[in-house]
């Protein structure tokens, strides 16, 4: 049947045509208007929705401040660093990739496996805090599915010497220890947002806007002086060593501001490299640790008496037999001496002559003294774990404890406090608050004695130095030293132990004009010279002699030599 | 009829260029909007090799092939096809059959849609719309004396219908069956059949349909869901609604070429079902209105080429060049009303445009078809043989 041969048969109905097509019409406008709906009317629920879904907001890390010194000299810094993450189910790698991978990222192949099978995680630490330049090379391998973020990693310049004052951040650059910790506030600064397009696995397609800046750490500036802290670090790690000691401590402040120049503990850690730490290295005895201080309290002891005029410096006070028996306990000196007056009893560092004097004393004056110098408080350095030490309420105080006070045993105070509290003998009897921060001007203290009292004091202490007394070895040339040794038998087990100590020595100079207090303790010297006055009065003198030399401190002494006594006799004391 | 006096009235192209332009302006649109649509999926994909150019070559190939086809389609004449027209919907008929057969059809996504023939894959129901279309045409036009009557008329188009969507619901094809069914008795419906028959069907299938779908509440879910995608737009309304989202980004002049969002592994099917929302996205209202001008016009050509074919009393010439207009327009109405949320979520492509062999190469031969009925109706006009 051809189509020719059926026209009559065959009429295709026009208007039905025509319907379809209106309908066609019709149905293109439909879309057309919906189109226009969608995408002009609707926008804003839309583009909302979308966002919801892949809009986020990323966090922008803010630049840890620095940490300087006073003279501006860098003790910790941010540097950039790379951390390496991957999509594990993403990753595609030849054999040789992962080789070259491993070894650039110093992990071992199996290591890298094990992370690389976790194809259940989306996000996969490889290594964390790499080089710049290593992560380059990654970058440079092309691995899909291997990706960076950047971070920052602290640096610190002044390595084991500051580490203890400095501390350290954790990983997530967060203070952990230290002024890091201490100033964590306002050095980390306020990390700033912006808003970011992610596509489905994450990635930044888009960067939308910016939310808030980040606000960077503000720098801080600390009192420490480096050059100081680097001569007393080296000094006080010397002396350890020499004297095969367990730890040692030093601290130096600047008595007219306050500012506390150098703070050294030993032994100490490389902060830059912190994978083999033993808590004893970490502790920053000077500020964390209390101990009985030993005969570096006795001048606290005479100043009340003197204060309440009870003696004078020329009081004879007899101190023969050499012991003193209170109750069931007695109280002994190293070199028994007779009579002696006031200020040969620091000058010999006479126990006995200490608790005569104390117990003569009202309690309550005692504990005054005490409290008001800063004993049993925290220093409020915002440091952590500032250690208060223990000064016991005056009213359980028993005889024998007033006595052995007077001497500095039955109490017990930080490095950092006994330092603190000398600053009220250099400065005219006032105590100056302590500071770790920069301020470079001179404060006001609190008068705790009068200025009188204070240079009879500060006369003995320069006496106790002095030939004849147990410290002559904190002498230095060309300025006078006042000072005061003590070896101070060391608690153990609730009692005290025979062979340990710690040998300690307090001092500050120019005796004429004081400017700078360092205190020095060492834990535990070895062998037969343990006392103050033979091994923490040197690392005293070294410290202190380079220190007035790099402050400019006018000379009030003689540029001539110092004649040392021969033996170490004169050194001994009973604590 | 304007148009007939236009044709009438000025010296005649050897061929309808604006349909050929037409057709290629959105096949080539397609190829970029393919590897946009594509590029991030293809990237990040082990089944593409991560190449991002995969998508973007294949579909250059698949329009290079119908190109080819196309031309050489356009060399036979439209009597041979008339006269073809009941083989190839048998051959039709036969693939859809074959592809049901374990073993010869391919599972994608629990769909039996492609036949496995080693180079490349086909999809029998791609074919089927065209076997349909001439099937349709040369049975109305065969049975013109008895089209009105139900018996011989309506019935056995009935019967052949039936099984047909048997097949093509077993794969299950639900977008084709949609399409073959609608063009199906479009042409029919164009070529005559009895106006009472016609609305008893209708009136059948929104029955049955409104009982489908009342009878079971979730099925209603499952349908109307796309009414509103964000009451459940992290389950069966995420698809739609990161659509609707894409629009919503487009505004009238899109985020430009290639920046799409919703292409970043949002939108599941961007570089086939769901190419439109990508379109809307990177080039706006502006590129969506361009594609539905493009469309609009392919549908109006082909009723023209139709009516003018009427004219001169080539009934099947008239039919197939009808019926491809209401395939190709009322497959590419679905496909935009889908994206747009106007319609349910159905597997159905853009035709010329999405991403598959098949689908392009059927859709070039059925144009060559239309292409071919008007040059033989121009070359009737100018009193030369067709």
């Amino acid at each position: 049947m051809s189509l020719a041969a059926t026209p009559a048969l065959v009429r295709l109905p026009v208007w039905r045509a025509r319907f379809v097509l209106a309908a066609f019409v019709f149905a293109f406008i439909v879309l057309a208007v919906r189109s226009v709906y969608l995408q002009a009317m609707k926008t804003g629920f839309l583009q909302e929705q979308g966002e919801a879904r892949y809009s986020r907001v990323m966090e922008v890390p803010a630049t840890r401040g620095r940490i300087l010194d006073r003279n501006g000299e860098a003790l910790a810094v941010s540097t950039p660093v790379k951390s390496i993450w991957v999509i594990p189910d993403d990753v595609k790698a030849s054999r040789g990739q992962k080789k070259r991978l491993a070894g650039l990222l110093g992990l071992d192949a199996r290591e890298l496996d094990k992370k690389l099978a976790e194809t259940s995680r989306d996000f996969v630490y490889l290594k964390r805090q790499i080089a710049p330049d290593t992560a380059d090379k990654v970058e440079a391998l092309g691995i899909p599915g291997v990706y960076q973020q950047r971070e920052y990693r602290r640096y610190y310049p002044g390595g084991e010497v500051t580490a203890h004052l400095i501390g350290f951040t954790g990983v997530d650059d967060a203070g952990q220890e230290g002024v890091e910790l201490a100033f964590q506030s306002s050095l980390a600064g306020q990390p700033g947002s912006r808003r970011v397009i992610k596509d489905r696995l994450g990635r930044i397609v888009e960067d939308v806007e910016s939310i808030r800046g980040a606000q960077d750490g503000h720098d801080l500036t600390l009192s420490i002086d480096s050059k100081i802290q680097s001569l007393a670090y080296g000094a006080l790690r010397s002396a350890v060593a020499a004297h095969g000691a367990k730890a040692g401590a030093i601290v130096a402040i600047d008595v007219r501001t306050g500012e506390i120049l150098a703070l050294a503990n030993v032994p100490s850690y490389n902060p830059n490299n912190r994978s083999h730490l033993s808590g004893a290295q970490l502790r920053n005895r000077a500020i964390t640790d209390s101990f009985e201080p030993g005969s570096t309290l006795k001048p606290f002891t005479i100043a009340v008496a003197l204060e309440q005029h009870r003696i004078a410096p020329t009081t004879r006070i007899q101190t023969a037999p050499g012991k003193l028996t209170i109750g069931r306990y007695t109280i002994h000196d190293a070199h028994p001496e007779s009579m002696l007056s006031v200020a040969q009893v620091i000058q010999k560092s006479s126990n006995v002559g200490a608790a005569k004097i104390a117990l003569e004393l009202p309690r309550e004056q005692m504990w005054k003294m005490f409290e008001r110098v800063g004993f049993g408080a925290p220093p409020q350095l915002r440091f952590p774990g500032e250690a208060s030490g223990k000064v016991r309420p005056w009213q359980t105080w028993r005889p024998i404890e007033q006595a052995t006070m007077a001497y500095g045993h039955g109490i017990s105070v930080s490095l950092l406090q006994l330092a603190h509290a000398y600053t009220v003998f250099a400065r005219d009897g006032v105590l100056v608050p302590l500071t770790l921060v920069r301020t470079g001007t001179p404060v006001q203290g609190v008068r705790v004695i009068s200025a009188r009292t204070t240079h009879e004091i500060r006369d003995m202490l320069e006496l106790a130095v002095q030939p004849g007394g147990t410290g002559p070895r904190a002498r230095i040339v060309g300025w006078r030293v006042a000072g005061k040794t003590g070896t101070a038998h060391k608690q153990e087990n609730g009692g005290y132990a025979p062979d340990k100590y710690i040998a300690s020595f307090v001092g500050f100079a120019p005796a004429s004009a004081p400017r700078m207090v360092i205190a020095v303790m060492i834990d535990e010297p070895a062998g037969r010279e343990y006392y103050g006055g033979l091994v923490a009065a040197p690392v005293f003198a070294q410290v202190m002699q380079g220190a007035l030399r790099m402050l400019n401190v006018p000379h009030d002494a003689p540029l001539e030599p110092l004649e040392q006594p021969s033996g170490s006799d004169d050194a001994r004391e009973g604590t | 009829m304007a148009s007939y006096v236009f044709a009438q009235g000025t010296p005649m192209a050897e061929y309808d260029r604006s349909l050929a332009w037409a057709a290629l302006l959105l096949a080539a649109g397609g190829l970029v909007m393919v590897y946009s649509a594509s590029i991030d999926i293809a990237a990040s994909s082990r089944y593409t090799g991560d190449n991002s150019a995969y998508f973007l070559v294949r579909q250059a190939i698949f329009l290079g092939v119908a190109l080819l086809t196309a031309t050489v389609v356009f060399l036979v004449p439209v009597r041979l096809w008339q006269k073809a027209a009941p083989w190839l919907f048998v051959g039709g008929v036969l693939l859809l059959v074959l592809v049901l057969v374990p073993g010869l059809g391919r599972e994608v996504n629990g769909a039996r849609r492609w036949l496995n023939l080693r180079a490349f894959n086909i999809q029998p129901s791609e074919l089927m719309k065209l076997g349909a279309v001439l099937y349709a045409a040369d049975y109305t036009v065969r049975k013109h004396a008895v089209l009105k009557r139900f018996k011989k008329g309506l019935l056995p188009m009935l019967g052949v219908m039936l099984l047909v969507s048997w097949l093509l619901l077993r794969e299950p094809d639900f977008g084709a069956f949609v399409v073959i069914a609608i063009t199906t008795f479009g042409v029919i419906f164009l070529g005559g059949m009895n106006g009472r028959h016609f609305a008893l069907l209708v009136v059948m299938l929104a029955l049955g349909f409104a009982g489908l779908v009342l009878s079971s509440p979730y099925r209603m879910h499952r349908i109307f869901g796309f009414m509103d995608p964000w009451s459940d737009a992290y389950g069966s309304g995420y698809q739609l609604s990161h659509a609707l989202i894409a629009f919503g980004r487009g505004e009238w002049f899109g985020v430009g070429l290639g920046a799409s969002v919703e292409k970043l592994q949002y939108l599941p099917e961007a570089h086939t079902d769901f190419l439109l929302a990508v379109i809307a996205e990177e080039l706006g209202f502006v590129g969506v209105a361009v594609v539905i001008g493009l469309f609009a016009w392919i549908v109006f050509r082909a009723f023209l080429i139709g009516r003018r074919a009427a004219l001169r009393e080539r009934h099947f010439a008239a039919l197939a060049a009808q019926g491809i207009g209401v395939w190709i327009g009322f497959q590419a109405v679905i496909n935009m009303g889908v994206n747009m949320g106007l319609l349910p979520t159905k597997g159905l492509t853009l035709p010329l445009m999405s991403f598959g062999g098949t689908g392009v190469v059927v859709n070039f031969v059925s144009l060559a078809i239309l292409l071919r009925i008007d040059w033989e109706n121009r070359q009737l006009a100018r009193g030369l043989p067709a």
